[in-house]
């Protein structure tokens, strides 16, 4: 049997008294769509940020295919996309995708395919000060899907994204994951994760409370024909 | 992962320069404070040429770098102490005030790469406003000024060094504090932490002294001289390396605070000790047209050959107007001359200029071959006659070398003050359009 993508194991972290994330453990297959859910301040964003290796764990260790994966490696195997993030904001949309696009070296189009997946083209020539919210989140959806490593880590990937929106960032993903990439999305909005992820690790109080696929997480919390939230709420 | 392409990180922290309003402001008040410099150091010269009618000063004292060139280029100073933090501050803490620091942090290749790019965009800055002295110059020649080049080159090295402090200086303070606002006051206060060295040192002497030479004004001042002295030019690359070392250690955020701690003090006790090593590096080439820093060619080659050690013992207090003239005219020219010379500064504590009699003050031993001598004199040929007496030398036949002869301008430059100013004001305002100048296509709605 083959070791699985990633391995988080035992990660903790405080900050002062408060203990935002205590022994948190999952696994990341390879090629999945695996959805971290939680309310807010269940610590996700922390999680992300210490498997990403940009804030320090206080325990814990994140293992890459069986190897452990020390946090100055980590950027070598996965892109994690903050939330809340407004980077260079008197930079063009079309300047920053070119940047990304040259530092990371990318020979294979990754730019243009993001820019029409994402229908950026009309965005191209604005400065990212004066996008809208969703429109800003497009245009770092596009900034993580020019880098080329095979893990993306996204926070809250829909946030301020509108219906139809939200629909096609969807497709967009699948299609990453299809294409043999690995996400691991955190997504606060619980329909949203049934609808797009293949398995889910659910969190509350910095602890991981169930993970597994929706099937899974429904027969642990004891409910049978029951959404997401049933669940969810029956495990927290 | 592959390294990075470093041309697209220097052409990012360019883009990021040139979009920053503080970067065209700078530029903008740099021409309005060198044209005010310019014009008033212009003035002053033509009068002290005689160009108001009055009687015109020794033309032998008409000195270009202490006339034209070191009060124009003064204006850096005050650009690169109240200005230029502010602008570094911006592009070193923009990341962080934004929320883009994760990302920069996986960009591929060193961290270091980041901070450098982020340097050498700020230098290229520097350089930018540089160009307003430049043209200072221009104007200064095509008026029939003269300029000694290896001099303006000392000057303009030294604003470049200053710059860059100012750089690493910044840039610490970005890294360390969570806001703009924050970084900008713990960089003001490192400014006037030197102010106050340099006070101290003005009348304390001593340790202080030895400190103080490397504050911002007080290096720069060795250039303004026409210096060029690798302990001073090492120092202040140290100096300025050492805060964008601290700056990139204190940045990555995802190493713990105390092994970030840990590495920045030990980084920074290496750069200290460096530094020190470099400070007792004495070589130093004298760049001005007058030889101020130097004693006449003939001195000079018997001075050293001189291989006993020197001990000059000054009983002077720091702010005695005596010690600064000792100093200037012919201790830092000893340094500067000898193999091995060694000072003593015996009354360090300024009260003894008011001591009772009988205590040595004012008084200045030279040691040489163990033999001593005393002096009350600071004067140049009077020291020199008493060492080559010690060594038992003869004293070199007087110079017939030309002497200095000085630059007179009687007129003032056509073209100089408003108009200078001007001409500056329609470039920097002409290429801030051209580079940020909108495009046609507007976002479309979310």
């Amino acid at each position: 049997m083959t070791a699985p993508l990633l391995e988080i194991h035992g990660l903790s972290r405080r900050y002062g008294q408060l203990r935002a994330l205590s022994d948190v453990s999952c696994t990341v297959r390879d090629g999945e769509i695996l959805g971290l859910i939680g309310p807010n301040g269940s610590g996700k964003s922390t999680l992300f940020q210490c498997v990403a290796g940009v804030l320090p764990a206080d325990a814990g260790t994140v293992l890459h295919q069986g190897s452990s994966l020390a946090p100055e490696h980590r950027k070598d195997v996965l892109f994690y996309l903050p939330d809340g993030a407004r980077p260079w904001p008197d930079e063009r949309v079309s300047w920053t995708l070119r940047f990304m696009e040259g530092v990371f070296g990318d020979p294979t189009g990754r730019r243009d395919r993001a820019i029409a997946a994402l229908a950026l083209e009309p965005l191209l020539d604005a400065r990212l000060d004066t996008l809208s919210k969703g429109q800003l989140r497009r245009v770092l959806l596009a900034l993580a899907l020019v880098t080329p490593q095979p893990i993306l880590l996204l926070d809250e990937p829909f946030d301020g994204l509108d219906l139809r929106q939200v629909r096609d960032v969807m497709d967009v993903l699948r299609a990453e994951a299809r294409a043999g990439r690995t996400l691991f999305l955190s997504i606060h909005q619980l329909g949203d994760a049934a609808r797009v992820c293949d398995r889910l690790v659910l969190l509350s109080g910095g602890k991981v409370v169930g993970e597994g696929t929706l099937d899974e997480l429904r027969a642990r919390a004891g409910v049978q024909q029951g959404a997401l939230e049933e669940v969810f709420l029956a495990l927290t | 992962m592959r390294s990075p392409d470093r041309a697209w990180l220097l052409r990012k922290e360019l883009h990021e320069l040139t979009a920053s309003r503080a970067f065209w402001l700078l530029l903008l008040a740099t021409g309005a404070l060198v044209a005010h410099a310019f014009s008033d150091s212009l003035e002053v010269y033509a009068q002290a040429s005689g160009a108001g009618g009055g009687a015109a000063a020794l033309a032998q004292g008409l000195n270009p770098l202490d006339g034209i060139i070191v009060p124009t280029l003064g204006a850096y100073d005050l650009v690169a102490t109240l200005l230029l933090p502010f602008v570094v501050i911006r592009l070193f803490a923009i990341e962080k005030q934004t929320g883009a620091l994760p990302i920069v942090l996986q960009l591929p290749g060193r961290f270091s790469d980041v901070i450098v790019a982020k340097a050498i965009a700020l230098l290229i800055g520097w350089m930018a406003a540089g160009m307003a002295g430049a043209l200072a110059i221009v104007v200064w020649r095509a008026g029939g000024g003269h300029v000694h080049a290896a001099e303006l080159w000392t000057v303009a090295l030294g604003h470049l060094l200053r710059g860059f402090l100012t750089i690493g200086i910044g840039a610490a303070a970005a890294a360390i504090s969570a806001s703009a606002a924050s970084a900008a006051i713990l960089a003001l206060a490192f400014t006037i932490g030197t102010w106050a060295v340099d006070y101290i040192a003005a009348g304390r002497g001593g340790v202080f002294a030895r400190f103080a030479e490397y504050t911002p004004e007080a290096a720069l001042r060795v250039f303004e001289r026409g210096e060029l002295r690798a302990g001073t030019v090492t120092v202040l690359l140290l100096l300025g390396f050492a805060g964008l070392v601290a700056a990139t250690i204190w940045m990555r955020e995802g190493v713990a605070v105390p092994r970030r701690a840990r590495a920045a003090l030990i980084a920074l006790l290496v750069l200290g000790i460096a530094a020190a090593g470099a400070d007792q590096w004495r070589w130093s080439h004298d760049t001005s047209e007058d030889r101020r820093n130097s004693f006449a060619a003939g001195d000079e080659r018997v001075l050293r050959a001189i291989r006993q050690p020197l001990t000059v013992t000054a009983y002077l207090a720091a702010e005695d107007p005596r010690l600064a003239d000792l100093e200037r005219g012919v201790l830092a020219k000893l340094r500067r001359t000898m193999p091995d010379v060694r000072v003593v500064y015996a009354a360090s504590e300024r009260s003894e200029i008011f001591a009772a009699p009988g205590n040595h003050y004012g008084e200045v031993w030279y040691e040489l071959g163990g033999r001593r001598e005393m002096l009350r004199s600071t004067t140049e040929p009077i020291v020199l006659e008493v060492i080559y007496k010690l060594a038992g030398v003869p004293a070199p036949a007087a110079s017939d070398a030309p002497a200095y002869p000085g630059y007179p301008l009687a007129t003032t430059v056509p073209g100089a003050g408003l108009p200078f100013f001007a001409a500056w004001f329609i470039i920097v305002c002409v290429a801030w359009w051209l580079i940020r100048r909108p495009r046609s296509r507007r976002p479309a709605a979310s």
